[in-house]
C-alpha cells in the first residue's frame, strides 16, 4: 500500500470513530439533527458514485431517495397506533378513511380503488427490502433504456431531472393511495426484534452512524475493485473501453444502481429519524441540493462528498438559526458553492489530497522535485 | 496457404446515397501484415469502422475465421478477438500507464466477474511496459505523456488485450521520424503474434513494416501486391501517388 492510500484509509478511519464520539458531547435534540445529516452524507456518497466515478450526473436522485422512504414510511405507517384505531381488527392509514370510496368497507383490501397495494407492507421487512429493490429496479430499466441508447452527459440529467417531477406528480395525484401533498406523517417506530428505534434516543443515532460507516467503507472498497477500476476507464473513453471489450452499459447501469441503492437506503433512515415521507423529496431542488453537496465536498472523493453534505447542512442549519443571518443564509450557501466550484474544483477532498500530497512529498526525498533538481546538479558538477 | 484470419466479402456502407465503401472483398491471412493505402475519403478508416463495428455495413459480410461478425456490438467484435487503434490516440487519461494496460489485461469483462482485487497479469504488464518502453513512466498519469508515449500506450493496450488481429489506424499519425522508427520497431515485433491490418500514409513507415499494401480508391479496392508491385502499378500512380512515384 502506497502511503497516500495509508492516509487514505486512516481518514475513513478517523471520521467513523468521529462519528461514532458525536453522543458523547450531544443533547437528544442535535443528535437526531446530526443523524439527519449524516442521512445526507450517505446521499452525497451516492452522488459521488454516479456522478464522480460513473460521470453520470443525476440530476433525479432524489427519485430513489424518495422511492426508498415511501416504501419504509407505508410500513412504518401501518405500524403506527393511529391506525389500528380506525374500526378494524388490521391496520388502515387514516388518511384512507378520509379518501375513502362512498360505501367502502374500512378494510385495507378495499377501502380505496388501489389501496391494497398496501396489503404486504403489515410486515416492516417487506417495507423494508422494496426500499432497496424499488430504486434498484428503476435504475436498471432507466439505465438499461439510456445507457444501451449510448445515451450521455447532460441528456441523461434531463431525462431524469424529468423523470423525478413526473414520479412526484403522480405522488401528488395519486392522494387516495399516498395521501397526496401531505405525504405519510404519524409514523410508527423501526422495528428489529422487540427494540423501537425511537428517533430521539442514542440507539437510533448509533443505527445511523453505523449504516453510514458500513455503507462509505463499502462504496470506498468498491471502487477500489477490479470493476471500480474499469468504471473510472469507462469514463474517461467510453470508446476505448468498448474496443477492449467490455460492455459499457452494464457498467453504467450497474454503478448507477448501486447509487440507487445507496440513496433508497438513505431515503430509509431518513424515515426512521425525520418520522415523515413527503414529495417534496422528489421535489427537484432538493435534488439539485444534494449536487451541491457533493460539487463542494469532491464529487470525485467518496468521503469529501459525505463530508461536504454533513458540513453544508451543519453550517445551514448554524447560518440559519443567528439573529441577523436568518434572511441571508441561503445567500452565504451560494456564495460557499461559488467559491468552491472557482477556486476549488475538486472540491474540499481535492484540496485536501494536495495538501496529503505535499507533506507525503516532503517526507519522502525521491518523490520531492526540489531534491531532484538537487541531485541533478551535483551529478552535474561530478 | 495459410489459413484465413479475415475475410471481407462485398462489404459495403451506405451514407444516405454516398458509398464510402462499395464492395471491398479482403481475404488477409494468419500472421500476415497488411498495409491499406489509399487517398484521403478512400474509405480506409470507414473500412476499419466496419471491421471493428463501430459502423453498421449495408451489404457484404465480415467473417472471423469462420464466425460470421457482421455489424455485432463493438465488445463483442472485441472479445471475440479484433483489436482497434484510433487514430486520434485513445487511452484512459486520469489512470496511471499501468492501470491502463491492467484495465486491458482483464480476461473476462462481465461486471460481476470483476468485483474482487487487483488485476493477475502482473507479469504480462510489466513485460508490455519494456516493449512499448514506458517502463519508468509506468505510475505517471496518461494524461502527462507526450504525443508519441500515448501512441505507445494505445498499442500497448492492444497488446496487452492479445486480440487475434489488429487494426492500426495512423499509428505515426504525428510523430517525429524517432518516434516512427520506434514505432515500426514494435510493429515489427508483433508480426507473427497477430495479424496486424495497418492505414498509413508515412511511406518510410510503410516500407519498414510493409508485406502485402492493398490500395483503395474511392471505396473500391483498387491493386493489391508487394511494396514493389504497388510502387510500379501504372493504376495506383494515377490515382493516388502521382507521375512521381512513391518517394
Amino acid at each position: 500500500m502506497s502511503s497516500q492510500r495509508r492516509i487514505d484509509w486512516a481518514i475513513y478511519a478517523g471520521f467513523v470513530i468521529l462519528i461514532m464520539l458525536v453522543p458523547l458531547v450531544m443533547d437528544p435534540f442535535w443528535l437526531n439533527r446530526i443523524a439527519k445529516y449524516l442521512v445526507f452524507g450517505m446521499l452525497g456518497i451516492a452522488v459521488a458514485l454516479s456522478w464522480g466515478y460513473a460521470g453520470i450526473l443525476n440530476l433525479g436522485q432524489g427519485l430513489f431517495f424518495g422511492a426508498g422512504a415511501y416504501m419504509l414510511a407505508m410500513s412504518l405507517k401501518l405500524a403506527s397506533a393511529t391506525s389500528l384505531q380506525q374500526g378494524s381488527d388490521r391496520p388502515v392509514p387514516d388518511f384512507m378513511l378520509w379518501n375513502a370510496e362512498p360505501g367502502a368497507k374500512t378494510e385495507l383490501c378495499c377501502i380505496t380503488k388501489a389501496s391494497f397495494l398496501w396489503l404486504p407492507f403489515q410486515s416492516q421487512w417487506f417495507g423494508f427490502a422494496m426500499g432497496l429493490i424499488l430504486p434498484v429496479l428503476m435504475a436498471v430499466v432507466v439505465g438499461l433504456i439510456v445507457f444501451r441508447k449510448r445515451i450521455s452527459g447532460v441528456f441523461v440529467s434531463i431525462i431524469m431531472l424529468a423523470l423525478v417531477l413526473l414520479v412526484r406528480l403522480v405522488m401528488i395525484d395519486a392522494q387516495p393511495v399516498t395521501n397526496g401533498f401531505n405525504g405519510l406523517t404519524d409514523l410508527g417506530w423501526f422495528k428489529i426484534g422487540d427494540f423501537e428505534f425511537d428517533p430521539y434516543i442514542v440507539p437510533t443515532y448509533y443505527l445511523i452512524a453505523g449504516s453510514l460507516s458500513v455503507v462509505l467503507l463499502a462504496a470506498r472498497l468498491l471502487i477500489d475493485t477490479r470493476a471500480g477500476v474499469i468504471l473510472q476507464a469507462v469514463r474517461n473513453d467510453e470508446n476505448r473501453a468498448r474496443y477492449l471489450g467490455f460492455d459499457v452499459p452494464a457498467y453504467q447501469t450497474f454503478f448507477f444502481a448501486v447509487s440507487a441503492a445507496i440513496a433508497g437506503f438513505a431515503g430509509m433512515l431518513y424515515v426512521i429519524v425525520s418520522e415523515f415521507a413527503s414529495p417534496t423529496f422528489m421535489d427537484l431542488s432538493f435534488s439539485i441540493t444534494m449536487v451541491v453537496w457533493a460539487a463542494v465536498g469532491g464529487r470525485a472523493s467518496i468521503l469529501g462528498a459525505c463530508i461536504g453534505a454533513i458540513a453544508i447542512n451543519m453550517i445551514s442549519a448554524t447560518v440559519s438559526e443567528t439573529e441577523g443571518f436568518a434572511e441571508a443564509w441561503k445567500a452565504i450557501i451560494g456564495l460557499i458553492f461559488v467559491l468552491v466550484v472557482l477556486y476549488l474544483p475538486r472540491g474540499i477532498a481535492g484540496l485536501a489530497h494536495d495538501l496529503i500530497d505535499r507533506v507525503v512529498a516532503r517526507k519522502t526525498p525521491r518523490a520531492s522535485p526540489v531534491l531532484r533538481v538537487h541531485d541533478a546538479t551535483s551529478q552535474l558538477a561530478e | 496457404m495459410a489459413q484465413a484470419a479475415l475475410t471481407i466479402d462485398g462489404l459495403g456502407v451506405d451514407f444516405e446515397g454516398f458509398k464510402a465503401v462499395n464492395g471491398v472483398s479482403l481475404i488477409i491471412e494468419e500472421g500476415e501484415l497488411r498495409v491499406l493505402l489509399g487517398a484521403n475519403g478512400a474509405g480506409k478508416t470507414t473500412l476499419m469502422d466496419l471491421i471493428s463495428g463501430k459502423t453498421k455495413s449495408t451489404e457484404g459480410r465480415v467473417f472471423l475465421h469462420d464466425t460470421n461478425i457482421t455489424n455485432w456490438e463493438e465488445h463483442r467484435i472485441a472479445r471475440a478477438g479484433i483489436g482497434r487503434k484510433f487514430q486520434i490516440p485513445s487511452v484512459f487519461k486520469e489512470l496511471t500507464v499501468r492501470r491502463n494496460l491492467e484495465v486491458a489485461s482483464c480476461k473476462n469483462p462481465g461486471v460481476f466477474a470483476n468485483l474482487g482485487f487487483g488485476f493477475p497479469a502482473k507479469a504480462k504488464v510489466d513485460e508490455v511496459l519494456e516493449l512499448i518502453g514506458l517502463a519508468d513512466e509506468a505510475n505517471r498519469v496518461a494524461a502527462y505523456l507526450s504525443h508519441g508515449q500515448t501512441q505507445w500506450l494505445e498499442l500497448g493496450l492492444l497488446i496487452t488485450q492479445d486480440p487475434k488481429i489488429i487494426l492500426l489506424d495512423e499509428p505515426t499519425a504525428g510523430m517525429t521520424q524517432a518516434e516512427t522508427h520506434k514505432t515500426s520497431l514494435i510493429v515489427n515485433n508483433l508480426r507473427g503474434r497477430h495479424t496486424i491490418i495497418v492505414v498509413e500514409h508515412d511511406m518510410a513507415f510503410v516500407r519498414e513494416i510493409a508485406e502485402r499494401i492493398t490500395v483503395l480508391h474511392l471505396g473500391q479496392v483498387l491493386a493489391e501486391g508487394s511494396v514493389t508491385d504497388i510502387e510500379t502499378n501504372p493504376k495506383v500512380k494515377e490515382a493516388y501517388l502521382g507521375s512521381k512515384g512513391i518517394s
